[in-house]
């Protein structure tokens, strides 16, 4: 293209490049800036007014109802990666090593029917599971055994969590597994690696980026979700996404909320490039 | 050297309906250079994967060191094999992939060290011990590969095809550095290919598989010289193979009537019966050129098609009035003399001793 010795923009090119461009503009770049403008405004007598101060700023960011919350989500959204990374790799394992071609691709299959029905309508399924007088509490009676609380509880955020990221996850890693080159499996058995110590030394480090591009994925729909930790996690100890809701409810303040949604946004900013950049750190990870 | 160090006994693999392997019965000597040599699918890979421990034989006995191997687990066999692709770990060093079998086996870590740093040393590439392999060029790999699997000091190292996806000058720099290797540090290699040029050169004794089953076994020269059958005859190459009927059997010589014309042949060992389909085997090599008909003996009247030169040996591919095609593979400075041109008629001729009767089947 540069070569051309009249360079003349292609029409054809930038007429299907436009509407992209322009959705990008409308639906993200613009509230983005919108929103930290937001950030600087000032709330009176319940109407947001233009200005430029920082107290919006200063005031969440010297709370401490903001840090708590801050790092409970932070924490929450971990453990709910943790938990979806190793509840998912030894399915994905199977369905990439042991299972046939055609399975892996009815498994997969199965696998994205969950996002054929709404989030929220599968998170209230989950009352009807988890409640005290639910199906898990009225089986573990018959053994004599509960009630046990599950609902509104840290245990009931994680379930939710899972419904939402967990078929993604087994999804993405089953992927990953499925393309490693088998002859490196074997080359491992044949110099003396036992099957278990196989997944630490060759399989893990040639699916790492894959691997890591699913628990990015996972926290990040963790970290911003807001209806496994309302409904089901009870919102006692309220995570980001709530505190978004509970700040613009109480005194219109929006723009406080807008410092909370840009602290999110830096931080899975950050997450999602330390994570990219660990995965293809160079001469490690799969080709 | 003579001690058989492998014993393949009736083994038979199959993969559902498919019988890959249909009875193997051979030994395999301590110390020797074994080539596995078949077209593609005749079930040389899955011999060699049954003695790593990759696939079990479905039906049969394999006994290492007179210990059977059957339910081994691959780990706990010391049976390294030098894949087609290589399989060098792409996340490791060229060092740490040669570590890793002594780090499997718990060898501590500066023995681990030492040793893969003699080993890197000992293929030449001890410069490369920090690269990482993406970095290492087709030659380099070749010898990570091959130091990963003999800084375990195996007692025998199994091969696939493993200089395949070399260029043609490092196949023969390879296969040098493979046979001295070999002879170097006396342990048994069992190497599968596909390329006669590599086993002839390489082996001691070859074993030509077609469709799951040893076609023959024997020495590079017993295989060139004396084709068992048919398809060895064929697949060896550049070979003229002549068919038809037993006309009479007179001690060690026996009159064969073919499309293209009576011929003498030794019997050699073969039962030959008169009237019976016979087939015999005369190597390109070994058939002269003339342009006068020759007095007497083996002979056949024939028109020059086209010549092939692979540096100073040439082959030609000729015709006879039967349509029959003969192969003559003599040097070139030889051909010069009589320089025959295409649809040129000449005169074939060879020696009684030279012919080789096939055991049909």
């Amino acid at each position: 293209m540069s070569s051309t010795p009249e360079r003349r923009p292609n029409l054809y090119a930038l007429t299907w490049r436009l509407p992209i461009i322009f959705w990008q503009f409308i639906f993200f770049v613009g509230p983005v800036l919108f929103m930290v403008a937001m950030s600087f405004f000032l709330v009176k007598n319940y109407r947001m007014t233009e200005a430029f101060e920082f107290v919006n700023w200063t005031r969440m960011l010297t709370r401490g109802f903001f840090w708590d919350s801050y790092w409970y989500t932070v924490f929450i959204a971990s453990v709910s990666t943790v938990c979806a990374m190793c509840i998912a790799f030894p399915a994905a394992f199977t369905l990439a090593f042991r299972a046939s071609e055609s399975t892996r691709r009815w498994a997969i299959f199965l696998l994205i029917i969950p996002f054929f029905t709404s989030y929220l309508v599968r998170t209230f399924s989950w009352f009807v599971i988890l409640s005290e007088s639910g199906v898990v509490n009225a089986m573990l009676g018959y053994i004599g055994l509960g009630p046990y609380t599950m609902l509104n509880t840290n245990f009931g955020t994680l379930v939710g969590y899972m419904t939402l990221t967990l078929p993604l996850v087994v999804i993405l890693q089953t992927v990953t597994m499925a393309n490693i080159d088998k002859t490196l499996v074997e080359a491992a058995r044949n110099l003396g690696c036992s099957p278990l110590r196989t997944i630490w030394q060759v399989i893990i480090p040639l699916s790492k980026t894959g691997l890591i591009i699913a628990a990015i994925f996972c926290f990040i729909l963790s970290f911003g979700d807001f209806v496994a930790p309302f409904y089901l996690g009870g919102s006692q100890e309220p995570t980001l996404p709530i505190l978004i809701l509970d700040t613009t409810k109480s005194g219109q303040q929006w723009p406080r909320a807008a410092v909370v949604a840009i602290m999110m946004m830096l931080t899975l900013f950050a997450i999602a490039f330390t994570g990219i950049a660990l995965a293809y750190r160079k001469g490690r990870g799969a080709k | 050297m003579s001690k058989p160090l492998v014993v393949f006994d009736k083994v038979q693999k199959h993969f559902g309906s498919f019988v890959a392997v249909k009875e193997l019965d051979f030994e395999i000597r301590e110390g020797e250079f074994l080539a596995i040599m078949g077209p593609s699918g005749c079930g040389k890979t899955t011999t060699l994967r049954m003695l790593a421990g990759l696939e079990a034989p479905s039906i049969g006995e394999i006994r290492l060191n007179d210990r059977v191997m059957n339910d081994v687990a691959p780990h706990e066999r010391d049976t390294p094999l030098v894949w087609q692709s290589l399989a060098l770990f792409p996340f490791l060093t060229a060092r740490e992939n040669v570590e890793f079998g002594l780090k499997m086996r718990g060898v501590d870590k500066a023995e681990r060290k030492e040793r893969a740093l003699k080993w890197l040393d000992k293929m030449g590439i001890l410069e490369f011990e920090n690269r990482h392999i993406s970095t290492l060029s087709g030659g380099q790999k070749q010898r990570v590969a091959l130091a990963r699997s003999l800084v375990m000091e195996p007692q025998i190292l199994l091969l696939d095809e493993p200089l395949s996806a070399l260029d043609a000058h490092l196949v023969i720099r390879m296969q040098a550095v493979l046979t001295d290797l070999q002879r170097e540090l006396g342990i048994t290699f069992v190497y599968v290919t596909h390329s006669q040029s590599e086993a002839f050169a390489m082996a001691d004794r070859v074993i030509i598989m077609g469709k799951g089953e040893i076609a023959q076994i024997g020495t590079p020269k017993d295989i060139y010289r004396a084709p068992a059958n048919q398809f060895v005859a064929e697949f060896v190459g550049r070979n003229n193979i002549l068919s038809g009927k037993v006309a009479s059997v007179d001690g060690n010589t026996a009159r064969i009537t073919t499309a293209s014309g009576d011929f003498t042949v030794p019997t050699n060992e073969v039962l030959l019966i008169e009237g019976h389909k016979a087939s015999f085997v005369i190597s390109a090599d070994l058939v002269h050129i003339t342009l006068e008909e020759p007095e007497a003996g083996n002979k056949a009247y024939c028109k020059l098609i086209s010549e092939e030169f692979v540096g100073s040996m040439v082959t030609l591919f000729l015709e006879d009035a039967q349509g029959h095609e003969f192969k003559v593979q003599m040097q070139e400075r030889e051909l010069s003399k009589i320089d025959p041109h295409s649809g040129d008629e000449i005169w074939l001729s060879w020696d009684t001793q030279s012919a080789h009767v096939l055991n049909e089947g």
